[in-house]
């Protein structure tokens, strides 16, 4: 991470020479000689292929490191838990939603290349997926929750837990929305995309000889060919989540891991920085070698190469 | 029908990001000289027939600074783009032809700064290194390189085993020799979808850099329209229902964005020939017509 971590806590500059060594009338400030204390802490002297061997066995140890503005002293890994799970909720849901509406859209419009329908559905995905995500929030907020007050402004806490979960879910409607919106058109191009190449295909007149209906072809021999890019597109659109998360929940200020980093940058919190990009990292890392491990289970033809 | 539809939507996109560049190079021709910030006559108001798109907090005209707005967006468009293009291309055909040792070191680090989360990580570096344009130019080129390595590499290891390389091998061509004058022409159309890729990212990672914050600031900056939608929404003009403010700039990142994509899409789809099949229903039933028994 570049920059000095003891500037987040000992600002430059001030008329002690903030954390420096301090000398006659001043030496009784607390801060006197804070930034030296600091630096030989956290090891900051040591050459960087000893802090890195440091970092890794610590990171052995699940110690992740220790959270220095944001939530000062307290673990790291106690300030991410929390958040997390609020998250991986949010994007399980809008994940999940952002699929099956992908899948059912560049079904339609695979099918009929070229035609009305594709054209129009082609068109408003792209426009969905050019939109600025923040803007699309603003925008939604904006009709959805103060010309016409549909959705509320706020998340109204409660004590009911039940009535909690109720308000959650019908305040994340919005920030789902906006997930909907500007990511379907990464799986429904895709899928239309690959259903072209399939088409074609001599088994696709093979099954139209056999006599199947249209419905047929498309749900026994093109799609089960179609899905595969499909897969792999979802292992990429992981990497792509974490960063569509940040701002979704900050302009909804919903308590998650995206916030949460958004905070950890603008207060230099780097221990939690570090160990939020680390968690993503491995996230993405996962989510492709699963969709590697899936690809081999739904394409017999990868096993036997 | 497809056939024309393809044309039509480069077309479309290129005329649109035209448009664009026009509106940034002639900006003091279409709305007189750039206003910043001191000009407190007249903040909040509505279009009207003095400031055909109203004011904002500070009184100035939004048309105005939408219309120099575009300034911003083409110049960290392009440049990160341009910058991100070379890095990629240069790597991604060392790595590619070269092979072995050097691809294994190439793909490891391009894969480092692939897995990376592309909006934290241009977060993070802007916010430590300053909001300068080299720094955001910079940041943006950092993130986007990968992807453009990661193609032109793969087009370059199916290339290498043509038959025109191995025969120039064999006339004793160095490999330099055979990178610039054969692999280089034949990666260009690649390289020329890809840039166009690769500047709507530029545009739309700057404008969320802006809503964050972190866009360009300084001496001589010109404010760009994320910052404009960031500015609307510190000065809650959400809530006070000031519409002008949050949406033209984004509807103009959505159009500059979307010019993009649709020429993107365009050049693919001429240049993929497996896409130009004619897919679809329609000609399953040609196909099937022309092979019946008459």
């Amino acid at each position: 991470m570049p920059g000095d971590p003891t500037r987040a806590i000992i600002p430059r500059g001030g008329d002690i020479e903030a954390g420096g060594n301090c000398t006659g009338s001043q030496i009784g400030n607390a801060r006197c000689g804070l930034r030296a204390q600091l630096i030989a802490e956290w090891g900051l002297d040591k050459p960087v292929v000893v802090r890195y061997v440091i970092y890794l066995g610590n990171l052995f140890q699940g110690n992740l490191g220790t959270s220095i503005t944001v939530r000062p002293g307290v673990p790291v890994t106690q300030v991410i838990g929390p958040v997390l799970s609020t998250t991986l909720t949010l994007i399980g849901i809008a994940t999940f939603l952002t699929m099956w509406l992908g899948i059912i859209l560049g079904r339609i419009s695979g099918w009929r290349r070229g035609g009305k329908t594709d054209v129009s559905i082609t068109m408003f995905t792209l426009v969905g997926y050019s939109m600025p995500s923040f803007w699309v929030s603003l925008m939604l907020v904006f009709g959805l929750a103060y010309v016409v007050p549909v959705f509320p402004l706020q998340l109204q806490v409660s004590v009911d837990p039940v009535v909690n979960a109720l308000n959650t879910l019908y305040y994340w409607i919005l920030p789902i929305l906006v997930f909907v919106i500007t990511n379907v058109a990464w799986f429904s191009l895709t899928l239309r995309n690959s259903l072209t190449e399939v088409l074609p295909e001599d088994y696709m007149v093979t099954a139209a000889a056999k006599g199947l209906n249209e419905r047929q072809q498309l749900r026994w021999h093109a799609l089960p060919n179609a899905r595969l890019p499909v897969v792999t597109a979802s292992a990429l659109y992981f990497g792509w989540i974490v960063s569509g998360v940040i701002v979704i929940e900050t302009v909804f200020n919903i308590n998650g891991i995206g916030l949460l980093t958004w905070t950890a940058t603008q207060r230099n919190d780097y221990p939690l920085l570090g160990a939020i990009f680390l968690i993503a990292t491995i996230g993405v890392v996962v989510g492709n070698a699963v969709a590697d491990v899936l690809y081999t289970i739904l394409d017999p033809r990868v096993r036997e190469g | 029908m497809a056939e024309i539809l393809r044309k039509k939507l480069a077309l479309a996109g290129l005329i649109i990001i035209l448009i664009f560049v026009f509106m940034a190079l002639l900006a003091p021709v279409l709305v007189g000289p750039y206003q910043s910030s001191l000009q407190f006559t007249t903040p909040d108001q509505p279009p009207s027939s003095q400031h055909p798109m109203g004011t904002d907090e500070s009184g100035r005209d939004i048309l105005n600074l939408l219309v120099y707005g575009s300034r911003v967006s083409v110049l960290v468009g392009f440049a990160a783009s341009f910058v991100a293009m070379v890095a990629g291309t240069a790597l991604g055909l060392v790595a590619g032809y070269y092979g072995k040792v050097t691809d294994q070191l190439i793909s490891r680090v391009t894969d480092f700064f692939l897995v990376i989360p592309w909006l934290p990580f241009v977060l993070v570096l802007v916010a430590v290194l300053g909001p300068s344009l080299q720094t955001i130019v910079f940041a943006i080129a950092l993130v986007s390189w990968p992807t453009t390595a990661r193609v032109i590499r793969s087009q370059v290891l199916s290339l290498k085993e043509r038959q025109f390389i191995e025969r120039a091998r064999a006339v004793g061509a160095g490999r330099a020799y055979i990178l610039r004058k054969h692999i280089l022409p034949n990666v260009m159309p690649l390289v020329w979808a890809e840039s166009v890729l690769t500047v709507s990212s530029a545009v739309f990672t700057e404008a969320f850099l802006s809503f964050f914050g972190l866009g360009w600031s300084g001496i001589g900056a010109i404010e760009s329209w994320g910052q404009m939608v960031n500015n609307a929404y510190n000065q809650l003009a959400i809530l006070r229902g000031q519409w002008w403010y949050f949406l033209p700039p984004g509807v103009f990142i959505t159009l500059l964005v979307l010019g993009f994509a649709m020429l993107g899409y365009g050049i693919e789809e001429i240049m993929n020939p497996a896409l130009k099949r004619r897919g679809g229903a329609v000609a399953m039933k040609k196909k099937l017509r022309a092979s019946a028994v008459p």
